[in-house]
């Protein structure tokens, strides 16, 4: 379903609050019908770019588009464009899911024919129709998420927000909401969904941005994306049989950098390394492995996952931010 | 013991931390000061009869009085229910204290915060206290105990209020309503009939005795003013002493039964519907209802603003069965006021019974409307759906029309309801209907001015409890603070001043135009008109001004 129209245009988005710089210089693209998982650790600026992107919040500098229009300047067409799902559901008492629905149809000026039937359209969507006439505070966490998710679709918006929709959910609601999301991108819908459930956003998502400390850490692919930011690799070395296997990883030991993790599995006749060495040094690794006449069958890189990209640039991070702290130490103790 | 300790100093270490008790204790010292102040002996000549040393203790008094009426129940109502809200309730129950040491706990450190507001007022007392007059023991003393029995009731009200709501919000709004309700209306009834012998006029002499008010005149030696029959043979202090105690009593073990996990395990309809059941149900609910609630609506009608469908829609008693309830209990409470009004008629005069109307509808308007406005925004802002109404198409225009006109529609269904009083004064005395034209404006423009108040503060805070509270304080400063100005005409206000005041208060115009007593020598009319006028457009302007920039990106 995806295509190469770029929907949502974010180009060098900044956003200061005082001295406190929320997102410095970010920029991306999305095409149509893609769904970008935005990930970061708490404070990273997701939630600040996801405002900028809904018209909740104005950049300090730089711009977003959504379908073109700019989401400072043509908040009325932004609007219609977006369905945004916050992460705090924001619910009315005494309201039924299908008034509650009703109200924000009708806020987003659909004749009263028309909002019925598509009251029901997305009931039907998100698997909520049973639940019409229940009101919302009643509703459990996870059933609040899809009615969430069914007012974000009574507009019929080109792109969806959603902001940790996954948040709180049990595994089978989470089954379900995958269910969803996924159905929603193959019409054609372009997402956006942040959640801090990595593994979750792995299997839904075709592109990956990880934010950190305001500045984008990396996009692309799953794959890119862990490439980019995995300071180790792992590396599986599958032995014919395992009796020549521990001597094999006492030849390993000394090849490798001195905190490289081994671990011997004489059970798989598996050695597996994780390693910061590069293409050549592995290379020259195998190469002695079979010199030294051990039986190898494969050796492979496994590839890494999104969690350990999440870490590393959380570090980068953390890392910067001590520098910068160190730098502004010696300027104030001398002022002191 | 222990347990209850440990809750008390929790409560009262977080009572004490926040900057809104500290305001509190401020605002109280100050305005205790300026009574002070303002009574203290201009002239070099000191009366040796202590005469105006009492005098400025019972001004005092009654600031005190006004100021625990106003203060204490926002502290218990809202303490449960923040509790059960953030969670912290299942953690107590939980514990190895008991029901009672919580309960215990929580209202003793409410009285402990009650002493440090009585502790903020010894500074005027002591001032009052050299001017001579009093005794310690016989006056300063009493007065103490009495303000903290009378404090006590209204924790327990708090306390029990909050075992009842779900949002601090309507905890709030209850509170302040079951508190005026037991302290300033058990006055009305009496004053409606006043002298009577009848079995209704001595019930509501007994009525009155529940008051606190009554019971402090009697203590100040000013006697029962208006007090008559029943009032004349029976001690108020006893009777509102024995009264408090009891209430005290019945009201902690009604809230010590009602603290436990019930309270956490509050289930909702699951979601009834009218539709789905059979032909004799639906018509057995059309004829009991006239308008069901339970039945599935048709949508948001076009043309109309979907803001204020909500609006209607998510307040409590704001759908059509609760409005056709309210409506016909006050048109209830208007035939008895008609009743009175034709009762009365011969001892007092239409006047007086119009006054009283007119105090009883202010009343009314005052109470309500902060609970109709002061969530407007901030109850939006708090539950999270702001920004859901900032993300529609929806122009900031558009949102406060619908909002401003839930509350307008409303009130007006009030006012409206109390109407037939006004025809039957008409009806004894034709008269006077220029007159009570002038008082329907009046009430009007008092009922734009409330909800005008009430709006704005909304959309300067992000809590409904904290809104609310200014706003019944905003409102309290119109229509009371300005009263007190009256009361003080003799000295130390001039004429020019109290005019002027009372210009600010159109309830005081509307007791003007109807010539009430008191108020028949002051010229309010047309000039309060402008001056409500002229605020309440002020008002509308910043809370427009206020709604742009709340729906504007930050």
């Amino acid at each position: 379903m995806q295509n190469q129209v770029p929907v949502v245009e974010i180009h060098e988005l900044s956003k200061h609050y005082g001295e406190f710089v929320a997102l410095d210089n970010l920029s991306l693209t999305l095409n149509r019908g893609s769904i970008l998982g935005f990930i970061g650790p708490n404070g990273a600026g997701k939630t600040t770019t996801i405002r900028i992107l809904v018209g909740l919040s104005r950049p300090t500098s730089g711009y977003a588009r959504i379908g073109g229009a700019d989401c400072v300047r043509e908040q009325t067409k932004v609007r219609r464009l977006v369905g945004y799902m916050p992460d705090k559901f924001g619910s009315y008492d005494n309201m039924r899911v299908r008034e509650y629905l009703d109200f924000f149809g009708a806020a987003f000026g659909i004749s009263r024919r028309e909002r019925q039937k598509r009251v029901a359209e997305v009931l039907e969507l998100t698997n909520a129709t049973w639940m019409q006439d229940r009101y919302v505070e009643s509703l459990s966490h996870g059933m609040q998420q899809r009615v969430g998710i069914a007012r974000t679709l009574l507009h019929n918006p080109e792109v969806l927000i959603l902001d940790e929709p996954a948040n709180g959910l049990d595994p089978e609601a989470r089954i379900e909401m995958r269910t969803i999301l996924l159905r929603l991108a193959a019409e054609g819908r372009t997402l956006i969904v942040t959640s801090h459930i990595l593994p979750e956003l792995a299997r839904i998502c075709d592109r990956i941005a990880i934010v950190a400390g305001g500045k984008l850490r990396a996009v692309g692919t799953l794959q890119e994306v862990t490439r980019e930011l995995s300071q180790r690799r792992t590396i599986e070395i599958q032995f014919l049989n395992s009796a020549t296997i521990a001597a094999a990883a006492g030849r390993l030991r000394p090849m490798l950098e001195h905190d490289a993790e081994i671990t011997v599995s004489e059970t798989e006749s598996i050695i597996r390394c994780r390693t910061a060495a590069n293409d050549e040094k592995l290379t020259e690794l195998l190469r002695h492995l079979i010199s030294s006449g051990d039986l190898v069958s494969q050796f492979r890189e496994v590839a890494g996952d999104l969690e350990e990209a999440f870490v590393s640039a959380a570090r980068e991070a953390e890392a910067e931010r001590t520098e910068k702290a160190a730098a502004k130490a010696p300027v104030a103790e001398v002022a002191r | 013991m222990n347990g209850c300790l440990i809750i008390v100093e929790r409560e009262l270490l977080a009572l004490l931390r926040s900057g809104r008790t500290l305001v509190i204790l401020l605002a109280v010292s100050i305005a205790f000061s300026v009574i002070v102040f303002l009574k203290w002996p201009s002239s070099g000549i000191v009366d040796l009869d202590g005469a105006k040393g009492r005098e400025v203790f019972a001004w005092l008094t009654y600031a005190m009085l006004a100021a625990a009426i106003l203060i204490v129940p926002v502290f218990p109502s809202t303490s449960l229910v923040t509790e059960v809200r953030r969670r912290t309730l299942e953690l107590l129950l939980n514990s190895p204290l008991s029901r009672t040491s919580i309960y215990l706990g929580k209202a003793l450190a409410m009285l402990g915060f009650v002493m440090l507001l009585l502790f903020a007022t010894l500074p005027a007392l002591t001032c009052c206290y050299l001017m001579g007059g009093l005794s310690f023991t016989e006056d300063v003393l009493k007065l103490y105990l009495f303000l903290t029995l009378v404090s006590l009731q209204l924790i327990v009200i708090g306390l029990l209020v909050g075992t009842y709501c779900r949002s601090t919000e309507s905890a709030l709004r209850w509170s302040y309503g079951v508190t005026f309700a037991m302290t300033i209306v058990p006055w009305f009834p009496d004053a409606l009939f006043p002298g009577g012998t009848s079995p209704i006029a001595k019930g509501c002499q007994l009525l009155k005795l529940i008051s606190p008010i009554p019971a402090l005149m009697k203590m100040l030696n000013q006697g029962s003013v208006g007090g008559s029959g029943l009032m004349e043979s029976r001690d108020p202090v006893l009777w509102y002493v024995g009264f408090a105690t009891l209430f005290i009593v019945v009201g902690s073990v009604v809230c010590i039964l009602r603290l436990s996990h019930s309270l956490l395990d509050r289930s909702r309809s699951q979601g009834f519907i009218t539709d789905d059941q059979d032909q004799w149900v639906r018509a057995s609910r059309r004829v009991l209802f006239l308008v069901d609630p339970q039945r599935r609506s048709a949508g948001i009608p076009p043309f109309v603003n979907p803001v204020m469908v909500k609006e209607f829609q998510c307040r409590q008693f704001g759908r059509m069965h609760w409005l056709l309830r309210l409506v016909a209990g006050c048109a209830v409470l208007s035939l008895l006021l008609t009743l009175a009004s034709a009762q009365g008629t011969e001892s007092r005069g239409v006047e007086y019974t119009g006054a009283l109307i007119i105090v009883l509808q202010v009343a009314l308007i005052v109470l309500l409307t902060p609970g109709l406005a002061s969530g407007m925004i901030a109850g939006e802002m708090e539950g999270g759906s702001w920004n859901l109404l900032r993300v529609t198409p929806l122009t900031p225009g558009r949102i406060l029309r619908g909002k401003l006109i839930s509350v307008v529609l409303t009130l007006a269904l009030l006012l409206c309801a109390t109407l037939p009083g006004y025809a039957v004064i008409m009806l004894i005395k034709p008269t006077l209907q220029q007159q009570v034209v002038q008082v329907l404006i009046c009430l009007i423009l008092a009922a734009v001015l409330s909800m005008l108040v009430s709006a704005t503060v909304s959309s300067f805070f992000r809590k409904t409890a904290v809104a609310t509270t200014v706003s019944y304080g905003c409102l309290v400063a119109i229509f009371g603070g300005t009263m007190l100005i009256w009361m003080n005409r003799e000295a130390p206000f001039g004429f020019g001043f109290v005019q002027q005041a009372l210009r600010l208060n159109p309830m005081a115009a509307a007791l003007n135009a109807m010539q009430a007593s008191g108020f028949e020598s002051y010229d309010l009319i047309p000039s309060s008109w402008w001056i409500t006028g002229i605020t309440s457009i002020v008002l509308l302007v910043i809370l427009y001004f206020q709604t742009l920039r709340l729906t504007r990106p930050d």
